[in-house]
């Protein structure tokens, strides 16, 4: 039961690549891919429409309710 | 070869006039191994979002980026708006300023909109992107691609994923005669003489995907590429015969045994 309130008073949601996802309370960008293990070389990062710059991932702290596209490269094309 | 024959575009210089593709491949250890037979230079690869469940293995790991120049893709876009976020969105994650603009106008022929494939040229031609559009083989359409500031234009040979290879010579030929820019033919090759026919035409360059991808032994097809490529080229270089309806004797006349 106390546990159940911990992560409740700590975690917050957020809408990441489309999907709901609960995530630490405060957390910057960095620390979110961090989490996700994703390799912030990679990939960009649009929050709530606007494109993130990666220098400022450190400094950029998530809210509740907050939309992230985070984007790579993968396989394909058309063709 | 002279060693002077080389593909250039936007002030980069490639050896291989053969571009290869990320997509199709049974898995990524066949890719790779495809990559490096073929010798290309130059990888399309698609953005798309992170797959979240499996961020442990990714296609860039099997990529050498100091030997391969990426060139993303705005596959699965059909409006300018779409394939611009997305060209955008590529150029944020740094490593590459190259885009091969697709923008689709129907999805059983992957043909493109020329109208919104021309307007998404113009937009990021003038945000610095060094553009490289998938276009049809009309060469109205390429004069004015070219006019927009594209780098490079890239005909289709015949549907993508098709296999038909190079449908419309003719109008290449044409397209050929009047850009200033790199013509890069792009879909619709199946084996190695469509290959070799684009690069006879006179093209600068050849993409393909599935025509390797999709092969049986894509590491054997990749090699047999580019094979067909540089052969290609050093035929069209060398200057063919032209085409006679009737028979010219190689032999001579005099001194016929009697």
């Amino acid at each position: 039961m106390r546990r159940r309130i911990e992560a409740r008073a700590t975690g917050m949601e957020l809408i990441v690549n489309g999907k709901r996802r609960e995530v630490t309370e405060g957390a910057t960008l960095t620390v979110l891919l961090n989490e996700l293990n994703i390799n912030p070389l990679r990939v960009a990062v649009q929050l709530n429409l606007e494109i993130v710059k990666r220098e400022r991932y450190e400094n950029t702290v998530l809210k509740a309710g907050d939309s992230l596209e985070i984007i790579t490269f993968m396989a394909g094309g058309a063709e | 070869m002279e060693k002077s024959d080389v593909l250039t575009f936007a002030g980069r210089r490639f050896r291989s006039r053969l571009i290869v593709g990320t997509g199709k491949y049974p898995d990524y250890v066949s890719m790779q191994r495809a990559h490096d037979a073929s010798g290309a230079e130059i990888v399309t690869v698609a953005v798309r979002r992170v797959n979240l469940d499996r961020t442990q293995e990714s296609l860039l790991d099997y990529i050498d980026t100091k030997r391969y120049t990426l060139l993303p893709n705005t596959a699965g876009c059909y409006t300018a708006e779409e394939a611009i976020k997305t060209a955008i969105l590529a150029r944020e994650v740094g490593l590459s300023d190259l885009v091969k603009l697709e923008v689709i106008g129907d999805q059983r022929t992957l043909f493109p909109d020329n109208e919104e494939l021309l307007n998404a040229t113009r937009v990021l031609v003038k945000e610095g992107f060094v553009v490289l559009p998938y276009t049809n083989d009309d060469p109205v359409m390429a004069k004015k691609l070219e006019d927009a500031g594209a780098a490079a234009v890239m005909p289709l040979g015949a549907p993508i994923g098709s296999g038909l290879g190079i449908r419309n010579p003719y109008n290449i030929k044409i397209i050929l005669e009047t850009a200033r820019v790199p013509v890069i033919v792009d879909a619709g090759v199946g084996t190695a003489s469509d290959a070799a026919i684009a690069m006879e035409l006179g093209c600068d360059g050849v993409l393909m995907n599935t025509g390797i991808a999709g092969a049986k032994d894509p590491v054997a097809m990749a090699e047999a590429m580019r094979h067909a490529v540089l052969a290609g080229r050093l035929a069209y270089l060398a200057g063919r015969i032209p085409k006679k309806l009737y028979a010219t004797a190689s032999s001579p006349l005099e001194g016929m045994i009697e």
